[in-house]
């Protein structure tokens, strides 16, 4: 098998392609051998082989078939040493053909081509439901997976949330561990618990997102972009659901936020606000994705807060100047955003597209009751709202208090650049 | 979010846990302190298994550090501690909790007998463009 190969390709495509492939493998060791534990650790090691193999020996015909070839070496060498009975195992295994292992796919070929298959994105998914099983906490479930659907190394998984990397390691083992103990199933949940457990997935993948997007070290210093990451996996979902209409919302709402990617950052590192972001800079074919997923998914109902993130930042999208948007609109999405899922903190965004449609004196009036709710006691961001609407009603020293306010509250050194800079600034009043 | 846990003491003679060496530690019955090894043993082991324990390391003797002053001339060196303090940071826990409210639920259980307990959250390099 490893003789039929192909020219030499880039190192980059290589890691897409074994990523995209390892899921397929993951799910066919997994059925066939019944232990995510120890088929995640010989996938990992398959990874390696083909991180040193593929480069220097070229392209397998059949790189889904090379990886459970060379993962199920590993877990028999593994079962010799640990077992009597390997023996056995082995004689079953080198008789039966890799593609065996895989569940039948509709034209029972497996072929690199047919990585996409329908098949292969129904073990993606049921791979994405076991890692985010809610017997693990959040962390756990985000980091198994990264790993054991994304493909990433335990070290990439470390640098990129920046946690050291026997840490991540640690995370990861005691998740699969967990996992063994409840007794979690490769297997689809039952109907009554899809929803839930498919929600449970969208927040995962949502965390390394917002991981992804809101670390400005992300892209530039690390090997994995955890945003382009999250798109990554969260397409795969909406391709096996495409009905769902909070996965669709959810995809769009990524692929809305990320279009801004190139205009949040300016030259000198500094955060960019919305508002006066370089518009030329957005990537419209990543909003015209967006846009369409959202008016499709929209009407389709019923719509869940994913839908309506993502349809306000479509209404921001679609804006070509700042001053054109249209926050009648925005302000309707965000009151139906707090029936649905009321909080503190979207009471403070419905405040600042009030302010925008009926005056700074409107959204002031929205923000008096929250600097009383205790969970926003620390929350910088209600200061800088407020500094900002208190400048625009002309109450410049009382804005220059609330931005101090918010300088001193933030945890993110760029904002409280911003901010700092914002309350040394002259009181403008009018 | 990650936040740093610092933990503020002065055992005399220096040690660790600095419960065991500070005067109102040791003016606890060793059945209590037992007791209190082994709750913070338990939120050890919870933090590690949610994934919220980064990472954590307990100092030496203040006596053995440095301490670094700049000056227009250069930096000076001085041998440690500051003078003026009169709890020294005796170790830090580094954590990565999903709120200030998680983290100061976990904060408040280290404190312990003659030390202080200090919260802080990390600063990091990202933010929101909203």
């Amino acid at each position: 098998m490893t003789g039929d190969v192909t020219a030499p390709v880039g190192a980059r495509q290589l890691e897409q392609l074994w990523r995209d492939c390892a899921p397929t493998v993951l799910a066919a060791l997994t059925r066939r051998y019944g232990d995510f534990d120890t088929a995640e650790d010989a996938l990992q090691e398959a990874l390696l082989a083909a991180a040193q193999q593929w480069p220097a020996e070229g392209l397998p015909a059949d790189p889904t078939a090379w990886l459970i070839t060379v993962a199920s070496r590993r877990l028999v060498d593994q079962w010799r040493s640990d077992h009597a009975r390997a023996e056995r195992e082995q004689l079953v295994t080198s008789r039966t053909p890799p593609a065996e292992f895989l569940a039948p796919a509709a034209d029972s070929t497996i072929a690199a081509d047919t990585v996409d298959s329908a098949n292969a994105v129904d073990d993606s998914v049921a791979l994405l439901l076991l890692c985010c099983h809610p017997a693990l906490p959040r962390p756990a479930q985000v980091a198994l997976t990264l790993r054991a659907i994304g493909g990433l190394s335990t070290a990439q998984i470390a640098r990129a949330f920046l946690v050291p990397e026997p840490t991540m390691a640690q995370r990861i083992s005691r998740a699969k561990a967990k996992l063994r103990q409840a007794g979690a199933r490769f297997s689809a949940p039952p109907a009554h618990e899809l929803p839930d457990r498919v929600a449970a997935v969208a927040q995962v993948l949502y965390l390394i997102f917002t991981e992804g997007h809101t670390s400005t070290a992300g892209a530039s210093l690390y090997d994995v972009s955890l945003t382009d990451e999250a798109i990554r996996l969260t397409r795969q979902l909406h391709r096996h659901l495409p009905d769902a209409g909070e996965v669709s919302g959810l995809l769009a709402l990524m692929l809305l936020t990320d279009a801004r990617r190139a205009a949040r950052i300016s030259a000198d590192g500094a955060l960019v606000p919305l508002a006066e972001q370089d518009r030329a800079l957005w990537d419209q074919a990543r909003i015209r994705e967006g846009v369409g997923l959202i008016e499709a998914a929209l009407p389709a109902g019923p719509v869940g807060p994913y839908q309506l993130q993502a349809a306000i930042s479509a209404v921001h999208a679609e804006a070509a100047r700042a001053e054109d948007t249209d926050w009648a609109q925005i302000e309707a999405l965000y009151r139906m955003l707090e029936r649905l899922a009321p909080s503190p903190i979207l009471t403070l965004n419905h405040a600042v597209a009030v302010a925008m449609l009926d005056g700074p004196a409107a959204g002031l009036r929205m923000l008096e009751p929250l600097l009383n709710d205790p969970r926003l006691r620390r929350f910088h961001r209600l200061y800088a709202v407020r500094a900002h609407l208190l400048e625009l009603a002309g109450h410049g020293e009382q804005a220059q208090a609330s931005y101090a306010t918010a300088a001193r509250l933030a945890t993110s050194i760029p904002e409280q650049r911003y901010l700092n800079a914002a309350a040394a600034r002259a009181p403008i009043t009018r | 979010m990650k936040y740093v846990i610092l933990i503020h003491s002065n055992p005399d003679p220096w040690g660790h846990p600095t419960s065991a060496y500070t005067a109102e530690g040791r003016a606890i019955p060793k059945e209590r302190h037992e007791e209190m090894d082994r709750q913070f043993e338990a939120l050890l082991t919870e933090l590690s298994a949610s994934g919220e324990f980064v990472t954590a390391e307990a100092l030496g003797d203040p006596a053995s550090s440095t301490i670094y002053a700049w000056s227009p001339e250069g930096s000076f060196a001085t041998d440690g501690p500051y003078a003026e303090a009169k709890e020294q940071l005796a170790g830090f826990f580094l954590i990565d909790c999903q709120s200030r409210e998680r983290a100061e639920e976990i904060a408040a259980q280290f404190a312990g007998p003659g030390s202080t307990v200090e919260l802080r959250p990390a600063m990091w390099s990202g933010g929101e463009d909203q």
